[in-house]
Parts: C-alpha cells; sequence; structure tokens
C-alpha cells in the first residue's frame, strides 16, 4: 500500500523558477568575495567616472562657453549625448568586460562542476533549465553592472545637467536602446561563457580560450580587412563593411546593437547570424554538457 | 534469489521502487530491482560498485530509470512535487567553503521556495535541531568533517522531507560525533521520517537500521529486518556461542536436538553450535536447559550481526546458479 500525502508544504513554497534567484546571488556572492573582481571592477569604473566627468564638464561649459561645448560636440559624437554616446561608451567597456567575465566564469559555474555542486543543486525541486538560468542570471549581471547600468547613469546624469524636460522628453528612447543593447550583451556573452565554462571549468584554460576569442580573433579580423581591402577602398569603409570583421564577436554584438538605437549598420544580418548562431550553439553545448555531468556525478 | 520479508498488512510505505533497471550504455547498474521503504531507519548495504550511488540517485530525482518506475510520497521521483518530499544529504562536500554554514543552510532553503521569515525561522529550526547554531556564522572552511556533515543534514532538513536519504552519513566521523548524529537520525525516526541511510560501516547498521537492503552487483539481494534475513538464509546454519558450568556433559544430550547441526566444546565453560532452523532451536534448548538444569552464563547467536548476514549473502551470490 502506497502512502500518499498531501503536498501542503507546495502551497507555501514559491516556483522552481524563483530558485535561480539563490543560485544566481550565491555564485555573484562567491565573485564578490575575491579581490581581484574588485580591481577589475573599479578598472571598468574608470572609464566610466572619466565620461561622468566629462558630461558633468560639458555642462559646466554650456552655461559658460556655450560655443566650446558646441564645438566639442560637434567634433566628439560620444559625448553629444545622443543615443551614439551610450552605445560607443557600452562598447568601449568590451574590453575590461571580456576580462571580468574570463577571471569571473570559474567562480560563477565552473567550480559546480568540480566540487559536486551540481549534485546539491539537483537533489532539490529543481531541474537543470532551472540550474541553468540561475548561472545564466549570474553571469549575465555581470556585463550589465558594467556595460548596462554605467550607461543608464550616464543618460541620467546627461539629462539633469542639461535641459531636464527637453532632453529626457526627446532622448527617452535612447533608455530602451541601453537596455536592448545590455541585454542582448548580457544573454549572448552569457551564454558563450557558460557554454566554454561547462566544457573547460578550470580558470588558466578558460582565461586563455576566452583571451583567444575577444583578444585574438579581433586582431585577426582586423589584419585579415586591411590586408584583403581592395584597392582603392578607405581603411574605415573596409573596417565598416568587410564581412572578415565578423570573426570580432563583441564587434557583431555592437552592429547588433546600433539597431536598438535606431542607426542601420553593414554586415547587420551577418552578424545576426554569427550571433544567433553562437547562442544557439552554446546552449546545446550546456545542455548537453549538463545532462553528461549529472550522469557522471 | 531475492531474500524478501513477507509483507505485513498494514505496511505503508513511502517509497516505491518496482523493476528498476538503469543501464549506462553496455553497463547494466541495476538490474530489476523492487522494494519498498516505510518510516523508520532503512539501511543500504552493498560493495563498492554494488549499485548503491546509482539507487540513490534515482531516489532522489536526479536521474530516471531505463525501465520501471520509482514512486515517492505517490509522485514519480524525478517530478518537483516528489523532490519536495526528499532530503539529500550527498557523500561529498557539495558546498562553498568560503561561504558561511548558515548563509549555505539559507540558500538550500531558497531553492525550496522559501523566502524572508519563513527561510529564516526553517534556517534557524534546522540548525538548533543539527547542534550548529553557535557556529554557524564561521566559513565552512574552518569546520570539522563532522561539523560539515551536520551543515548538509540541516540542507536535507530544511523543507522538512518524509524522506531523507543519507550517503555515508558517518564517514570520517569520531565516535562521540557519531553518536550524536545516531541519536539525531533516532529522533527522525521516531518523528515518522523515513531514513534511508547507505552505509558500509556495517556495525552500525546492527544498532541503528530497523530494515536492511543488501545489494550486490546491481540486485537486490535481500531486504528486511535483520533477523528475519537471517532466518531465511536456511543453507547457512545459525552459530551459537553457549556458557555454562560443565560444557562437556551437556554436548552428547545437544546432538540428540533435532535442531542442532553440531557442537563444539571450548574449555572451561564454552560450548559452540551450529543451528539449522534458529525458531525451533530456541524453543528446543530453552525445554532443554529446564530438564538438565543448566547453569547458563550466555546464549547468544554469533553470526546476526549486518557484517555476517552481508558475508553469507554475498558468498551465495557469488555460488553458480
Amino acid at each position: 500500500m502506497s502512502l500518499v500525502k498531501p503536498d501542503i508544504e507546495t502551497i507555501t513554497q514559491r516556483p522552481a523558477w524563483f530558485a535561480a534567484w539563490p543560485i544566481a546571488r550565491t555564485a555573484l556572492h562567491l565573485v564578490f568575495r575575491r579581490k581581484l573582481f574588485w580591481v577589475l571592477f573599479a578598472v571598468a569604473l574608470f572609464s566610466f567616472l572619466l565620461m561622468f566627468g566629462a558630461i558633468y564638464l560639458l555642462a559646466t561649459l554650456r552655461q559658460e562657453y556655450k560655443w566650446l561645448e558646441e564645438f566639442i560636440t560637434s567634433r566628439l559624437k560620444d559625448l553629444d549625448g545622443s543615443g551614439t554616446t551610450f552605445l560607443n561608451f557600452m562598447k568601449a567597456q568590451g574590453t575590461v568586460t571580456m576580462i571580468l567575465l574570463a577571471f569571473a566564469g570559474s567562480v560563477l559555474a565552473g567550480n559546480d562542476h568540480s566540487r559536486g555542486g551540481l549534485i546539491f543543486y539537483l537533489s532539490r525541486r529543481i531541474k537543470l533549465v532551472h540550474y541553468g538560468t540561475g548561472k545564466l542570471l549570474a553571469i549575465g549581471l555581470l556585463p550589465s553592472l558594467t556595460t548596462t547600468l554605467p550607461a543608464l547613469i550616464l543618460f541620467i546624469e546627461y539629462g539633469l545637467l542639461g535641459d531636464t524636460g527637453m532632453y529626457f522628453g526627446e532622448k527617452y528612447p535612447i533608455i530602451f536602446g541601453i537596455l536592448g543593447y545590455g541585454a542582448l550583451l548580457s544573454v549572448a556573452v552569457g551564454l558563450l561563457l557558460f557554454a566554454l565554462v561547462s566544457w573547460m571549468p578550470r580558470p588558466v584554460p578558460l582565461v586563455m580560450l576566452w583571451g583567444g576569442l575577444f583578444v585574438f580573433l579581433p586582431i585577426l579580423s582586423r589584419i585579415l580587412t586591411l590586408t584583403m581591402r581592395e584597392p582603392g577602398v578607405r581603411r574605415r569603409h573596409a573596417l565598416e563593411e568587410s564581412p572578415w570583421r565578423l570573426l570580432d564577436f563583441w564587434n557583431d554584438l555592437y552592429i547588433i546593437g546600433n539597431k536598438f538605437f535606431g542607426v542601420d549598420k553593414p554586415l547587420f544580418i551577418g552578424a545576426t547570424i554569427v550571433v544567433c548562431s553562437v547562442c544557439v550553439v552554446s546552449v546545446i553545448a550546456i545542455f548537453v554538457r549538463l545532462r553528461q555531468l549529472q550522469h557522471q556525478s | 534469489m531475492t531474500l524478501e520479508s513477507p509483507p505485513t498488512a498494514e505496511s505503508s510505505s513511502l517509497v516505491e521502487v518496482r523493476h528498476v533497471s538503469k543501464w549506462f550504455g553496455p553497463l547494466m547498474a541495476l538490474n530489476d530491482i523492487s522494494l519498498e521503504i516505510g518510516p523508520g531507519i532503512t539501511g543500504l548495504i552493498g560493495p563498492n560498485g554494488a549499485g548503491k550511488t546509482t539507487l540513490l540517485k534515482l531516489l532522489t530525482g536526479q536521474s530516471k530509470p531505463t525501465l520501471g518506475e520509482i514512486r515517492i510520497c505517490g509522485h514519480e521521483a524525478w517530478l518537483a512535487k516528489a523532490k519536495a518530499h526528499v532530503g539529500f544529504c550527498p557523500y561529498g562536500d557539495a558546498t562553498w567553503d568560503e561561504l558561511s554554514g548558515r548563509r549555505l543552510v539559507r540558500v538550500t532553503a531558497g531553492l525550496h521556495g522559501f523566502t524572508g521569515d519563513e527561510a529564516e525561522r526553517r534556517t534557524e529550526s534546522v540548525l538548533e535541531t543539527v547542534g550548529m547554531s553557535d557556529r554557524a556564522d564561521r566559513p565552512v572552511r574552518t569546520y570539522s568533517k563532522g561539523m560539515r556533515q551536520r551543515i548538509k543534514l540541516c540542507q536535507a532538513l530544511i523543507h522538512d522531507p518524509d524522506l531523507l536519504v543519507l550517503d555515508e552519513p558517518l564517514n570520517g566521523i569520531d565516535p562521540v560525533g557519531r553518536e550524536e548524529l545516531n541519536e539525531l537520525f533516532l529522533r527522525l525516526a521516531r518523528a515518522g521520517k523515513a531514513v534511508l541511510i547507505s552505509s558500509h560501516i556495517l556495525n552500525e547498521m546492527d544498532e541503528l537500521a530497523d530494515h536492511i537492503l543488501f545489494v550486490c552487483r546491481g540486485k537486490l539481494l535481500a531486504s528486511g529486518s535483520l533477523e528475519t534475513i537471517r532466518d531465511l538464509l536456511d543453507d547457512y546454519p545459525l552459530k551459537v556461542h553457549v556458557s555454562c558450568e560443565s560444557p562437556r556433559q551437556i554436548a552428547s544430550p545437544l546432538m540428540a536436538l533435532e535442531s542442532v547441526k553440531s557442537v563444539s566444546v571450548q574449555p572451561p565453560e564454552d560450548l559452540f553450535l551450529e543451528v539449522q532452523n534458529p525458531n525451533r532451536f530456541y524453543a528446543e534448548f530453552g525445554e532443554f536447559a529446564t530438564t538438565h538444569d543448566i547453569q547458563l552464563h550466555r546464549l547468544k547467536a554469533t553470526d546476526t550481526s549486518a557484517e555476517a548476514v552481508f558475508d553469507y549473502l554475498m558468498e551465495r551470490a557469488s555460488r553458480p546458479e
């Protein structure tokens, strides 16, 4: 005779999807405990602070030397408060974000595979998909801290230091651009890192591979673009239009990111295919590996 | 052949395993296992590679059986509804050394869907239960093996499960710690929970377990109380140690008893008997002792321990069919 017990407890418990947050929080907590993370985060904040100071300086110039402020913003699109300002800022954060992720990857997810964390999670009332979501949330939040969040703060600063009502009234779509581009960065980079960490949990090989993808490939793409350009094609155009540029994953994300700010860039379709393919392959790689680890553990 | 004690009319099981087999590629880890686990302490015993860990993984819903079904409190084992009734304490230290014990338990509460005050209340309650309240703020890396084991137990108990699955919970723990943990397991069993303990320390199972599952080469060799399984092993005579004042004088009349197979005398006062049918022997021996006015100092079966039974079962399993 089987004893069928009522599930009274489950009524007071939140659905299993909510378990993603404790998983993400634990992973982030482990990263935040490391000094190296704070050093890299400080480096990431450095360019944010420079930008913050530059916007403040422009606002001061606007009050006293308007011609000088107009001259600077006409020359430097990165400081005119348009979508390009925040888009380029987020792109510029790429290097430090990639270094940060390379070092944090093993702590965020890799250790679970070597320390039996997967058993710890999967013996609770959650499935692989909940575990994967929690880890992706943790990995995705890190690039948000160095790209999306600072960009939003700069946007608010720009508005508050200028003609607040008019700026926010006219430029509010920029918020959606920042959030959209930020979400794209978090999801695409998060999936790629999680896939690599799943197969390569140790930090040193991971840093080398990650470095290869985000340092070596961009350099290679530039070299190939410039050496194989047609005679007469200008360097700037070649760097924007050559298909070899698709080897630079961060640049592919930037090309798609422009769309969120209403700007059409060459190679958009190519970049979309590359990013979607990387995401799909990453998802497959993650679940194949997790299933494998589940059976091995 | 599987030795199983007959089911009782009032038996009620939290876990039902029906004809379960599990294959890993060409390797058969479990072969047509059927068993039931009810409230109380159940010991899972078997040599390395017997399939204990695979069985535990199936019971805790980490893996699906290739054939057959496992139901926990009426739900299929790999469903979240079933996992809500199961608390698992794994063998390894599946924890993060740099976090405090309290934080780890709190994280587990979150994984089970408890938040805010309820999560706090449960965390403090289980820490109190295992006696770790005052030491739970230290990082886990500073803990002894026993303290780590207690934190893992807290994580398994946080959602007040009906079935507690413990993989080698006493491994590496000092005698004092063992006694405390054994007391805790008994307390949980008295509270109506089913506690399944996988262990290779067979002596401890003698004292702890009400019910034993012997597993070898992916098969369930025997299940039931130790006494019942021993009684069913009729091809292995029970060894009985008798101490009395005049062993030589009673050796010969003892051989006349139908249930006694052999007698050996070890002066000054010991007799070692091999007995065919234990129940019948105890009845005959009582009458014999009264008739012959024997001054009995000791009467003890020497091979009813889990270790002895396990050895017999292994020997029996290795015989050609």
